[in-house]
């Protein structure tokens, strides 16, 4: 590993402390001076207010909100992330942790499937520019990207669980495989699958078809046609390996966007992952399980840019990193 | 030529591509195993990769789509979805059966003082802890009862529903060591002493805060910290909780040793705990019972519907209404209040809008409540009283700028609401807003009284008027949101509360209603009815109208 590039990622990795505390202090300034505290929304109709207050006092919820969150702060350091209160008792880490890894699981797959349809889809349309299935091809996907989840979703469990009764309405099951529960492999998750991957799949042919055209016109691809390759060599060594850098850039978006889309696939299909927790704790009022989710999406996409930034170099040798990427 | 065989070349790859994500998808959705044919083959559990695909059955197995519960704790436990689990895995001294009577459970049978104020519980000898290590005694009574009241546990409820207790609000204050009116008189023999004479006494004790829990394994959880214990929970309840996958799943399993009759028949409670639409589950033969929505209520009516075999109805406990702040002008005036109440056609909007799935209401009390007054005059829908008593109230500018406080996330509000407010429009002419906030916000606020108007309904803690009239509309308790204060109501419910004979009782709760009704603290719109699908082969289920034990009485016969 050359010097420079250690240096980098070193600098990166200080720098996600300093993050991490400004997004917590933030969420957890946003919950505390949000109206009513969980307290308040779990004792129900019924309890007395005396009640409430008192519960409100033991737990430290009338303490000025710095006070609160240098305690907070002091129990995330030693490794405590705190206690859920929309499961009343049970540590944060014991709550969020299979929650993340379902929508991991189901996510992954759809960032797969997503560039693979897309990126060939792309180079192929470049390709045929000028002929019909160039729009066509992409114009379809492009329709699916044009309708919300909230439509599509819906519209999707009608025709295959109600309609069809092939695949269920919602939720999620899992099996074991090799010893590790794994949930991808049911029906359960070809929903929400279809659900993310079609509408994804139009953004980053278009994207791709964009850089292959580009591609397509310069010199050294002409060179490499005029010196006899083989077509398929020149796409994969030549067009591909060039028109694939700024992809990389949007893995990044698209990632951070799928996190973003779970709350909604995850709560129209109930599907029960880290999305729809994050959705119930906020109405819950579940402080801690909400900055947990936060710092821990925070910290996978400052390391997840951070990885591309490093995968930069090794697709195009010219951007090998000299501190030349802020 | 080059670039032709490059597009040849890529469009295979493509193709390739499709192919395999469509054989992949294929694959997917024809690998649960024959759940698309919905053949009811007992027993296919041949193999199948989906360990909780619920289209495959076990024998004596029941499965249920439930709701998600916040807590296993029998002393934190504040909401019906929460209490629907722990009612089945716990149990208490006394418990309800599905016609609403009290009946013994751990405790055989009990005696009250001459004064009232003094039961004495006999306890079963034969109640054995789900782990089969010990049998319960009143010393585990003892430890449950003062750990619900204990401040360390930090429960919202447990006053709420022990507070009758003799010493009961000094130990919740931390000021005393034991609640002085729970006493051990031997392992079988607990004696509880309340502070005055209450009807409802019994009543509350069958509410989860007054469950036995096993000391040992409990410890010093509270409901903040420790709950890992609710995991492996050692009840005495006619289930045993075998696996609680948190927001996904829970599995109830017989307790075979269970003490009253009839002992559990299933051998097994499945509960999803999140997925779509239930009723689509139930379609798909996921799950053996669930309930209607309004979207589906007309296919299931259908008598020619594959599903209306399958329909069954009940009563709910519970009132929805509208309620006047009292408080303060202009909705001080009952001529106002009554003037929106009388402007709404309540029949219109059981019927056309809710398809008949609620009854109108004409009081507070639902009907199958004890109490209810059948003899009740409705609340008629009379536009032309309706407009002379808002003249007289100052007419239609006094709701100038009006709101309607309710709960909810965003989407459009209810419908119900919409309506209602179109009938005071055309009827009235005047024009109300509605302002909508999420739950937590919307219950302070109308706690705190800072409304003009809300919605909302309330739901039978148990089967008493007292848990209706004294607790919403009584002017001392917290829960009147209103602010309604009629000291003649108040003094007729204070009355009932002291009232020894029952049928006494339930007059003087009449009387009261009718005072109130006339007063139009709230004008009452409708009470729910449960309206749910059952498999053919599951027999003896029925939904209570508020949390009860139901599942023991339930059996699978195919």
């Amino acid at each position: 590993m050359p010097a420079g590039l250690a240096t980098y990622i070193i600098r990166r990795l200080l720098l996600l402390p300093v993050i991490l505390l400004i997004v917590s202090f933030a969420t957890f300034a946003l919950g505390r001076y949000a109206p009513v505290d969980y307290v308040e929304i779990q004792a129900g109709p019924r309890a007395q207010p005396e009640t409430i207050e008192r519960i409100r006092d033991e737990r430290g919820l009338n303490d000025p909100v710095p006070e609160q969150y240098m305690r907070y702060l002091g129990n995330v350091l030693t490794g405590d992330l705190g206690v859920s209160t929309r499961y009343q008792g049970f540590p944060v880490e014991d709550v969020i942790f299979p929650r993340m890894w379902i929508s991991l699981q189901y996510n992954a797959v759809v960032l797969v499937l997503t560039f693979a349809i897309g990126l060939p889809l792309g180079t192929w349309a470049a390709l045929r520019r000028g002929t019909w299935q160039d729009p066509l091809s992409i114009g379809v996907f492009l329709l699916f990207a044009s309708v919300p989840v909230l439509i599509s979703v819906p519209l999707l469990q009608w025709v295959f669980a109600v309609q069809l009764g092939v695949l269920p309405s919602g939720g999620w099951s899992e099996a074991e495989y090799l010893g590790v529960e794994l949930g991808i492999f049911s029906k359960h998750a070809v929903l929400p699958v279809l659900a993310l991957t079609l509408p994804g799949v139009a953004g980053i042919a278009r994207y791709m078809r964009g850089q292959v055209l580009e591609v397509l016109d310069q010199d050294f691809v002409r060179t490499a046609n005029a010196k006899g390759l083989k077509a398929g060599t020149v796409v994969t060594r030549h067009v591909a390996r060039n028109a694939l850098l700024p992809i990389v850039t949007i893995l990044g978006f698209e990632l951070s966007a799928l996190i973003g889309g779970s709350i909604f696939i995850e709560t129209l299909l109930g599907i029960p992952g880290i999305g729809l927790l994050a959705f119930e704790s906020i109405g819950s009022r579940d402080y801690d399980t909400i900055t947990a989710i936060v710092l821990v999406g925070s910290t996978i996409f400052v390391l997840t840019m951070l990885l591309i930034d490093i995968a930069y170099g090794f697709i195009d040798p010219r951007i090998r990193v000299e501190g030349s990427i802020s | 030529m080059e670039t032709r065989r490059l597009v040849l070349t890529l469009t295979s790859i493509f193709v390739v591509m499709i192919v395999v994500l469509g054989g992949l998808t294929v694959v997917l959705v024809a690998g649960g195993g024959g759940d698309g044919d919905d053949g009811p083959s007992a027993g296919d559990d041949g193999g199948d990769d989906d360990d909780n695909a619920l289209g495959d059955r076990i024998e004596g197995e029941l499965r249920l789509f439930g709701p998600d519960p916040i807590t296993l704790d029998p002393a934190c436990a504040s909401d019906a979805g929460s209490a629907e689990y722990i009612v089945e895995i716990f149990s208490g001294l006394v418990s309800f059966d599905l016609d609403l009577n009290v009946i013994p459970d751990v405790a055989e049978d009990w005696e009250v003082s001459d004064d009232g104020t003094v039961y004495t519980f006999n306890l079963r000898s034969n109640v054995l802890f789900h782990d089969n290590s010990r049998p319960v005694t009143a010393d585990d009574f003892k430890f449950s009862l003062e750990r619900s009241l204990d401040p360390d546990t930090q429960s919202a409820v447990g006053e709420v529903y022990l507070d009758d207790l003799i010493g009961a609000a000094e130990f919740a204050d931390g000021d005393a060591d034991e609640v002085t009116g729970i006493r051990v008189i031997d392992p079988q023999t607990l004696e509880l002493t309340i502070i005055e004479p209450s009807a409802v006494f019994i009543e509350k004790l069958t509410y989860p805060t007054a469950y036995v829990v096993d000391q040992r394994e409990v410890g010093d959880a509270t409901c903040f910290a420790g709950g890992g214990w609710t995991l492996t929970p050692n009840g005495t309840g006619p289930f045993k909780l075998e696996e609680w996958d948190l927001g996904r799943k829970i599995v109830l399993t017989a307790n075979p040793r269970f003490h009253l009759e009839p002992a559990p028949s299933l051998e097994r409670v499945t509960y999803i705990l999140s997925g779509g639409s239930s009723f689509v589950m139930y379609e798909n033969d996921e799950i053996d019972i669930t309930g209607i929505g309004i979207n589906n209520i007309e296919s299931v009516r259908d008598p020619n519907g594959d599903l209306n075999a399958d329909l069954h109805e009940g009563p709910s406990l519970d009132v929805f209404y509208i309620g006047f702040n009292t408080r303060e002008a202009p909705f001080d005036d009952a001529k106002l209040r009554n003037a929106l109440s009388l402007a709404i056609d309540r029949e219109f909007l059981a019927q056309e809008f809710l398809l008949d799935l609620v009854e109108p209401a004409k009081g507070i009390l639902p009907p199958g409540m004890d109490g209810y007054n059948e003899a009740l005059a409705d609340i008629p829908f009379d536009p032309e009283t309706a407009r002379g008593l808002l003249d007289e109230a100052g007419g239609p500018g006094v709701l100038d700028g009006a709101t309607i406080l309710t709960s909810g996330q965003g989407a459009a509000p209810s419908d119900i609401l919409q309506a209602v407010l179109a009938m005071w429009e055309q009827e009235l002419g005047v024009t109300v807003t509605i302002e909508q906030e999420d739950f937590g916000l919307f219950l302070r606020d109308i706690d705190e009284g800072s409304f003009e108007m809300f919605s909302l309904g309330w739901i039978a803690d148990y089967p008493d008027p007292q848990n209706f009239l004294d607790i919403k509309l009584h002017s001392q308790s917290s829960n009147n949101e209103a602010g309604y204060s009629n000291p003649q109501v108040d003094a007729l419910l204070d009355q009932a509360d002291r009232e020894a004979d029952e049928t006494a009782r339930l007059e003087l709760y009449q009387q009261a209603e009718e005072l109130i009704v006339d007063d139009m603290p709230w004008a009452p719109l409708y009470h729910g009815k449960a309206s749910y699908l059952v498999k053919p082969y599951v027999e003896g289920f029925v939904i209570p109208p508020f949390v009860i034990p139901n599942l023991r009485y339930v059996t699978i016969n195919r």
